[in-house]
């Protein structure tokens, strides 16, 4: 009896945590949503009429370019970095993982700056070879741009996914068609890709999501799409009702996406026979194959990475100068500050909730775990305004209680404060770090938990000795994942800060916004280069785990 | 064990009370938090980004010992967020780089009248509100820009001249979301009515040399490339182009020529930067202090010379390279109806297919 009490007493500790988190969640975007139930304004039947079509039109094309690039470029790279051996592919297996440093807003000011008419290519063209092009040809502010742009910078996410799944599933089965004398693209076509559809997906569903959320880049170009027309709608015509609407049908589409992802998946799960897994024995390419392998890794690379980098780099050079006072170091500051303690608040939530889900197993904590990822669907923008509804009536709430503590107090504190801007970004991002620990969870499986349970330990006791310690990969993981994706974003942050307030990415936003790119060029190159020395730590660890 | 399980216990707690003390730190040192008097400090909302803004409001710091606080954003963020705040904002004051949007705030509430004598002695009647909710600061000119080598100035006269079919694919403008094209068809609403103003915004779409794009610089840079021959554009990315890091901007802006339209008829069209008292300013005498201070002298002389935009002051004068262009007639309108027309110029926009 008492094993059973101790054992609620515990459980209820995790539960009464998720409850909180899920709670806040769930709170900052109901509050958005109740005014759904009232009637349209004259506005919406405005947007109806003129401008709905376009949002739909352009969102729709740009996520299924986007995804099909994504899917093409991304699957094509996994299955010759796994399967074969070509000059530096080994350098290219780490490389196509780079870009992920570069958020798609920086990518596309680099771009627009390097190729349009005052641009280093087109004026070298002019000055060098007296050669004037047609200024059309280099014109990426449009939808294809934007295409080019989300497909370079999210190829990452499609690449690491099924790459991984390629190294880890998959050996045993190639290496018999292989023998049985299939030809490769027969078995990347019978075999892996069918075999990788989850993962494929699952890596595709991700990079529509970031187009769906995504406000630097189409704003920056000019494109209408749900997101640049939430932010038009709510601030430009002071029309709550109509951005909630828009909102709405954003999230249809989301919701379709994610229902789509799960009957594509389907229940299929192809588990390897073995327990242990050999790694893959790479085919060496020679020949035109090696060249053609060689060329088609180092333009993508150089497309997704070398080429910006080199183009920031100059910048930087030419306007460090103007750039770096005392108050650039503050913004490094801000920057890093707000992002590691959100990241740690998000990883915190992580564990709770995926070790509550775990536990009890039930219908309610699975909703949790469901609730938990939901943020990551919502655009900043409608988290932002929901958010700030939420700071602000808790403040009018607490009021009396901040008179206790100081009597001259204001009423607004807590949403005057740094306090929303993370909790915001918790929300937003829950979802990268839930999701690693999940995985992490799921790893280990739930035998040392039960064997350490029915040994007398408690839940609690269990989760610091047991789980902790193998979970610790995934925590470092999901850690870094979603560092990197708070330190790069955009839209919450501009909205949500405080009084001189500014990040690394809202500097390089108004360096932009301002027509002075080559100035932006600083900031920018931190964000990346402190993304990037997270990627390299998470991938030493992951290769150390590997062995 | 149970004292490892008590230490895992307070870890846990103190861990969990260093996140939110770090999360809440930042207010304690942030501006406006314990004063309910005013002690030497001013905080403003401001959607004007220029880095030699800053060096304005470090000089007002030195000269008064006030510390000023700032809080940047798009404009129309910057509204909605006072407005949520209501009677709680810190913000002092809100600058903005349109008269419409300032117009906005005072339809809101959000502003209150300023009764000072150095300000309205400083800025003509047609650049400020007539209550004095709100003040111009800085004039910009929304002007023709041309390549010499293509177009003849005898050529150009007026914005309703553009709509002439003579110009069919050499038109050159922004996106209508911006506020500078939607304050420039509200002004004609006010001048030549709404129906007249459709029907230029719809001549316009057909003249045009490309999908609406880019930003101002942008269409200065396809005069030159060759796209189009007009280009729709603000006064001081002139200038700003002239002082840029990329040699190959100095080139384009050194090639065009600027145009100032509808000098025999009813002006040019032009909007200021403006600023105004919010309604709940904690410190509305640093807030003042500020207004006045820039539009004094010294600080109009500096907003003309680091960012080429006319002073609102008519004892300052402008930089070189306006006084160049001469002097033009503007549009004769008070320009709080470009904020009274604002959501009439954007709905026209969206009609006509003004991207």
């Amino acid at each position: 009896m008492r094993f059973i009490k101790v054992n609620l007493r515990f459980l209820n500790v995790w539960s009464i945590f998720s409850f909180l988190f899920v709670l806040g969640i769930i709170f900052s975007n109901l509050l958005v949503f109740t005014s759904l139930f009232q009637a349209p304004s004259e506005n919406w039947e405005h947007i109806k009429e003129y401008l709905l079509a376009d949002y739909i039109k352009n969102t729709l094309l740009l996520i299924t370019f986007t995804g099909t690039f994504t899917f093409l470029i991304g699957t094509s790279l996994a299955w010759l970095i796994s399967f074969y051996d070509f000059p530096l592919r080994n350098f290219y297996k780490l490389a196509f993982i780079l870009p992920l440093a570069i958020p798609t807003y920086i990518g596309a000011y680099t771009y627009t700056g390097l190729l349009n008419y005052t641009g280093i290519v087109q004026s070298s063209l002019r000055n060098y070879l007296n050669y004037q092009v047609n200024p059309k040809l280099f014109d990426i502010m449009n939808i294809g741009g934007a295409v080019f742009i989300f497909t370079l910078f999210l190829l990452p996410y499609v690449y690491t996914i099924v790459s991984s799944f390629f190294q880890n599933q998959s050996s045993s089965l190639i290496e018999t068609a292989r023998l049985l004398g299939r030809k490769p693209l027969n078995i990347l076509l019978t075999i892996l890709l069918p075999l990788a559809r989850p993962a494929i997906i699952g890596g595709v569903s991700l990079v529509v999501l970031e187009v769906l959320n995504d406000y630097g880049v189409v704003k920056y170009f000019g494109i209408t799409t749900f997101s640049t027309a939430i932010f038009k709608s709510w601030f430009g015509m002071g029309d709550i009702d109509s951005a909630i609407r828009l909102a709405a049908s954003l999230l249809i589409i989301v919701f379709f996406i994610l229902t789509l992802e799960k009957m594509v998946r389907g229940r299929k799960r192809f588990d390897s026979s073995t327990s242990k897994l050999r790694p893959i024995t790479l085919q060496k390419l020679s020949g035109y194959k090696a060249l053609l392998a060689f060329t088609y890794s180092f333009l993508i690379f150089s497309l997704s990475f070398l080429i910006p980098i080199l183009q920031l780099l100059y910048w930087s050079l030419i306007t460090y100068n103007n750039v770096l006072n005392n108050k650039f170091w503050q913004l490094l500051v801000n920057s890093i500050s707000v992002a590691l303690v959100a990241t740690c608040t998000i990883v915190f939530a992580s564990v709770i909730v995926a070790n509550f889900q775990r536990i009890s197993g039930t219908k309610l904590s699975k909703a949790y775990a469901k609730i938990t990822t939901f943020g990551y669907s919502i655009p900043g923008a409608v988290i932002a305004i929901g958010v700030m509804v939420l700071f602000i009536s808790l403040d009018r709430k607490l009021f009396w209680f901040y008179n206790i503590v100081n009597p001259e107090s204001a009423e607004l504190v807590l949403s005057m404060s740094l306090a929303m801007l993370i909790f915001a970004y918790v929300i937003r991002f829950l979802a990268i770090g839930f999701n690693s620990v999940q995985t992490g969870f799921e790893k280990i499986g739930k035998k040392f938990f039960e064997a350490s349970r029915t040994l007398g330990m408690t839940t609690t006791k269990t989760f610091f000795k047991i789980d902790l310690p193998m979970l610790k990969p995934a925590l470092v993981g999901g850690f870094v994942l979603a560092f990197v994706d708070v330190l790069k974003e955009l839209p919450l942050t501009l909205i949500l800060r405080p009084f001189n307030f500014d990040t690394l990415a809202t500097k390089v936003y108004q360096y932009a916004s301002d027509e002075m790119i080559p100035e932006a060029g600083v900031p920018s190159l931190i964000i990346i280069v402190v993304s990037l020395i997270s990627i390299f730590l998470l991938n030493k660890m992951i290769m150390k785990e590997e062995g | 064990m149970l004292n490892k399980r008590k230490i895992i216990t307070i870890i846990s707690i103190l861990l969990t009370l260093t996140l939110i003390l770090s999360a809440c730190s930042a207010p304690l040192n942030s501006p406006g938090n314990n004063d309910t008097k005013e002690n030497g400090m001013v905080n403003l909302y401001t959607d004007r980004h220029y880095d030699t803004d800053q060096m304005l409001y470090d000089l007002f710091t030195s000269e008064t010992g006030i510390k000023v606080n700032v809080v940047k954003g798009d404009s129309d963020e910057l509204i909605e967020r006072l407005e949520r705040e209501g009677n709680d904002t810190q913000a002092d004051v809100l600058i903005t780089a349109d008269a419409g949007r300032l117009y906005k705030a005072m339809e809101k509430e959000l502003l209150q009248p300023v009764a000072s004598q150095i300000l309205t002695s400083n800025i003509p009647p047609n650049l400020r509100d007539e209550d004095n909710n709100w003040f111009g600061l800085t004039v910009r000119a929304r002007v023709l820009v041309y390549s010499k080598d293509k177009t003849d100035e005898s050529e150009l006269s007026t914005y309703e001249d553009l709509t002439d079919p003579k110009w069919k694919g050499k038109i050159l403008v922004r996106s209508s979301s911006n506020i500078y094209n939607q304050s420039l068809l509200a002004s004609m609403i006010a001048i030549n009515g709404e129906e007249k103003t459709r029907e230029w915004a719809k001549g316009i779409v057909e003249n045009l040399a490309r999908e609406p794009k880019g930003n101002d610089r942008d269409q200065a840079t396809a005069v030159i490339s060759g796209e189009g021959d007009i280009a729709i554009m603000n006064t001081y990315y002139i200038g700003k182009m002239l002082t840029s890091t990329n040699p190959e901007e100095i080139k384009v802006a050194e090639n065009v020529s600027v145009f100032f339209p509808n000098q025999e008829t009813t002006g040019t069209h032009i909007n200021v930067s403006g600023i105004g008292l919010t309604k709940s300013a904690k410190n509305p005498k640093n807030a003042i202090k500020l207004m006045e201070f820039l539009v004094s002298e010294k600080a109009q002389k500096l907003f003309a010379e680091a960012n080429f935009e006319y002073p609102v002051n008519p004892d300052v004068q402008s930089a070189e390279m306006l006084k160049a262009w001469g002097k033009f007639k503007s549009q004769d309108i008070n320009l709080s109806l470009l904020g009274k027309y604002n959501k009439k110029a954007t709905e026209i926009a969206n009609e006509v297919g003004w991207k």
